[in-house]
């Protein structure tokens, strides 16, 4: 028995069974009455103008650190990705061994997610505007630089030849060569981290870096809900209005989609793009003047406490198989939440136009709410612990992946599920043959991406409660523990290094198409 | 003989100008009908009225004498005896052909046999018959339909078209994509297959491949211009359908 492509994307669901089961034994049910005026607070926001004040505050402060870490993830990514591009460096040096070396060295600022390097930047120089600008723009940054050499060692070379054999210099062949076809996909890329920087804005406020994040946080520790939901629809709001945006530019610049199932244009209308492009350039100076982001405070290390002695006993008689076992136990339930839920949600709404504007309503609350507030939130009634933070990871994530699956079945399968519809069969079944079929492949490569960056943000609910290396790092930081510190951040990078390749695999395997058909190829593999 | 389809001053609008015009037909058991007409004339939205993936702004829609149910499963139980033959087959490539067969029967099969056949082969033997019929090699059942040649496609696609056991077959231009050869094969596969009670109605591109249709009708711009048995049909009428249109 071998299940076909459309319940592949069913089967993760199934982590649900064994969830429910065992929720009630981790349930204390104390705090079903602030949840229930939690829930209620959303139709009644604060109106008050100071909290709107605050919180509009908030927002721009938010606003300009994502933008800013995510200009300088962009800039840091296109350097560092064509300097780790083997096309590059074997045009311009011979040899591409100096490529691998480097997308090696890349891969420890990558699998440090951004909250750690925040609150690592955070001891170092102090609470300064510039830290989320650069805890963002690190792991982005190498991020960015890996998708940029994935893209240009993945370009056709036969002009770049062609070039070289008529005599160009190897830096004006390579740009006349592989520039066009690979500014299309960076800037259709980068609209995606643009999304991703102001939830990352949005999460380092949480743990204390200012903005928006923060406000959420000051307002459900202190069960001020009213006002909460005045920041979360707000958020909401600058959340759509930035994803429709980016929407409409993907179509207008004929973008390719992050499945890779419509369309794989080359883009269109550079012009537009390099002038939008330029017209970004004075508006990151004036937020950055506006925010007072000064990159010399990064030389400016405040005093830290006298660091001890190593202790290498001590860090080894941590419980590391526990610790290890938990992390890895929290990504795989949070992300068979995300991966499973998405389409078993979008297919029991599917006959209902009400249900499925709930469900979309709900996935864009995922989306923005960030994952150790969801944790918090889950405290009201139960106990923390690994399932408490692979719920609030699972949610998060199922609003992101959600939004995918949505994306991709609006743009792929319409006519097969059509010709299922003209012969009477219902609309979950011809959702279910008709589209889930062509997209199980690359939206389960996706998922397994996914699931790599949920091992990644494993620290972000570790640091709320939840038993893992998160746990054990927020120990080691607040008693300035640095060889645990180091151990752990080491064990983090090894663990998500591990995993990155695991799901590079996964990707590899779930693309490959039986019978040299397949559309979906290109899909997943370079989309991070 | 008994009604199947009826059309009654169907319009669906268009952005300038209307899709279908006031269009009025009748499609009895046992009749095979040629639909033809230049390009935009209305015959793909002709079709998708008929088999109801389209509702018309105006104009009414019979099933063997009952209105066209609205919506909910009395619709879908009407829509389940029309067949329709798509001209670019929409098979599912990533399922195997016993399973894309069996997916013309989820009309009326419910939630756990649909997921059964996801997970076993169910009615083989039903399968293997409607491949026998259709001169292919039943071992075919297990593979994925990605795996199959041209030819093979189109008969799994008229296999599949058979295992929904409709009365009235739709084709919306079959053979515009296919060679000479394996047009003329499809075409009379078509018409074997829509015996008495069945009946056919496929559009058509091109006016020399009507042998073997008892009716034809010409759609231009959206209007029924005419709407007579084959044997009567003048070459004139054709000149005149197809008249200044590109390669007329």
């Amino acid at each position: 028995m071998r299940p076909a492509a459309p319940l592949w994307v069913l089967l993760p669901a199934l982590i649900v069974l064994p969830l429910l089961a065992l929720l009630p034994g981790i349930s204390h049910g104390g705090g079903w009455e602030l949840v229930g005026q939690f829930a209620a607070a959303a139709l009644r926001p604060s109106l008050d103008p100071i909290v709107l004040g605050s919180v509009l505050g908030g927002l721009a402060v938010t606003a300009g650190m994502a933008l800013l870490g995510w200009a300088g993830s962009l800039v840091l990514g296109l350097v560092l990705g064509i300097a780790s591009s083997r096309v590059v460096w074997r045009t311009c040096y011979g040899s591409a061994a100096p490529a691998s070396w480097i997308r090696r060295l890349l891969a420890i600022p990558r699998s440090i997610h951004e909250l750690l390097w925040g609150l690592l930047l955070l001891q170092v120089v102090g609470l300064q505007p510039v830290v989320a600008v650069v805890a963002i723009a690190i792991p982005f940054g190498a991020l960015v630089a890996r998708v940029v050499s994935d893209l240009l060692d993945a370009l056709p070379t036969a002009s770049l030849e062609a070039l070289r054999c008529g005599g160009s210099p190897a830096p004006t062949a390579l740009l006349t060569a592989l520039g066009p076809p690979l500014l299309p996909q960076v800037i259709s890329y980068s609209g995606y981290r643009l999304e991703c920087a102001l939830r990352s804005a949005t999460l380092l406020g949480v743990f204390g870096l200012g903005g928006l994040g923060t406000e959420l946080r000051l307002t459900l520790q202190s069960l001020a809900f009213n006002e909460l939901w005045s920041g979360l629809w707000l958020l909401l709001a600058v959340m759509l209005l930035l994803e429709t945006l980016m929407g409409w530019l993907r179509r207008r610049w004929a973008m390719p989609a992050r499945l890779g199932l419509s369309q794989r244009g080359v883009g269109s209308q550079g012009q537009e793009m390099v002038a939008v492009a330029m017209a970004m350039l004075p508006v990151l100076v004036l937020v950055a003047w506006r925010l007072e982001v000064q990159p010399a405070t990064l030389l400016q290390w405040q005093g830290l406490p006298p660091l001890g002695a190593a202790d290498w006993g001590a860090v080894a008689a941590l419980p590391w198989p526990r610790l290890i076992g938990n992390t890895l136990v929290l990504t795989l339930v949070a992300a068979a939440l995300a991966v499973g839920l998405a389409p078993l949600l979008l297919l029991l709404a599917t006959p209902w136009p009400a249900a499925g504007a709930l469900v979309r309503g709900l996935w864009a609350l995922g989306r923005l709410w960030p994952p150790p507030l969801t944790a918090l939130l889950l405290l009201f009634v139960l106990q923390p612990g690994v399932l408490t933070g692979a719920l609030a990871l699972g949610f998060h994530n199922l609003g992101i992946l959600g939004r995918l699956l949505l994306e991709a079945a609006e743009t792929s399968g319409g006519n097969k599920e059509q010709a299922l519809l003209a012969a009477g069969v219902g609309p979950r079944l011809a959702l279910l043959y008709g589209r889930f079929s062509g997209l199980a492949r690359p939206y389960l490569a996706y998922g397994a991406y996914r699931a790599d960056v949920i091992l990644r943000e494993s620290v972000v609910v570790g640091l709320v409660g939840a038993t893992g290396l998160g746990s054990q790092l927020l120990e080691a930081l607040s008693s300035f523990a640095g060889d645990q510190l180091l151990a752990l951040v080491l064990a983090y990078a090894l663990l998500t290094l591990l995993g990155e390749d695991l799901s590079d695999r996964a990707r590899q395997w779930l693309l490959e198409t039986p019978h040299g058909d397949g559309h979906p190829q290109e899909a997943g593999g370079t989309w991070r | 003989m008994s009604a199947l389809l009826k059309l009654q001053d169907i319009t669906v609008k268009g952005r300038s100008q209307p899709r279908l015009d006031r269009v009025s037909l009748q499609v009895d058991a046992g009749e095979r009908i040629a639909l033809l007409g230049p390009s935009g004339a209305g015959k793909s939205t002709l079709l998708a009225v008929a088999n109801g993936l389209l509702t018309p702004q105006q104009g009414r829609v019979f099933w063997q004498g009952e209105a066209r149910a609205r919506s909910g499963r009395a619709r879908r139980r009407q829509q389940a005896r029309i067949g329709t033959l798509w001209q670019d087959l929409r098979l599912i490539e990533e399922l195997t052909v016993q399973q894309n067969l069996n997916a013309a029967r989820l009309a009326v099969w419910g939630w756990p046999r649909a997921l059964l056949n996801l997970l076993m082969p169910l009615e083989t033997k039903a399968c293997t018959t409607m491949l026998q019929r259709l001169d292919l090699d039943p071992a075919l059942l297990n593979q994925p339909v990605s795996a199959l040649s041209g030819g093979q496609r189109q008969r799994v696609a008229l296999a599949r078209l058979l295992r929904q056991e409709p009365q009235l077959l739709l084709a919306d231009e079959p053979v515009a994509s296919l060679d000479p050869r394996l047009a003329s094969e499809l075409l009379t596969l078509l018409l074997e297959l829509a015996n008495p009670p069945r009946a056919l109605l496929l559009s058509l591109h091109r006016p020399d491949l009507l042998a073997g249709f008892d009716r034809v009708l010409g759609l231009r711009a959206g209007r029924l211009v005419f709407d007579q048995p084959m044997a009567s049909l003048e070459p004139g009428q054709l000149e005149e359908l197809y008249a200044g249109t590109p390669g007329a």
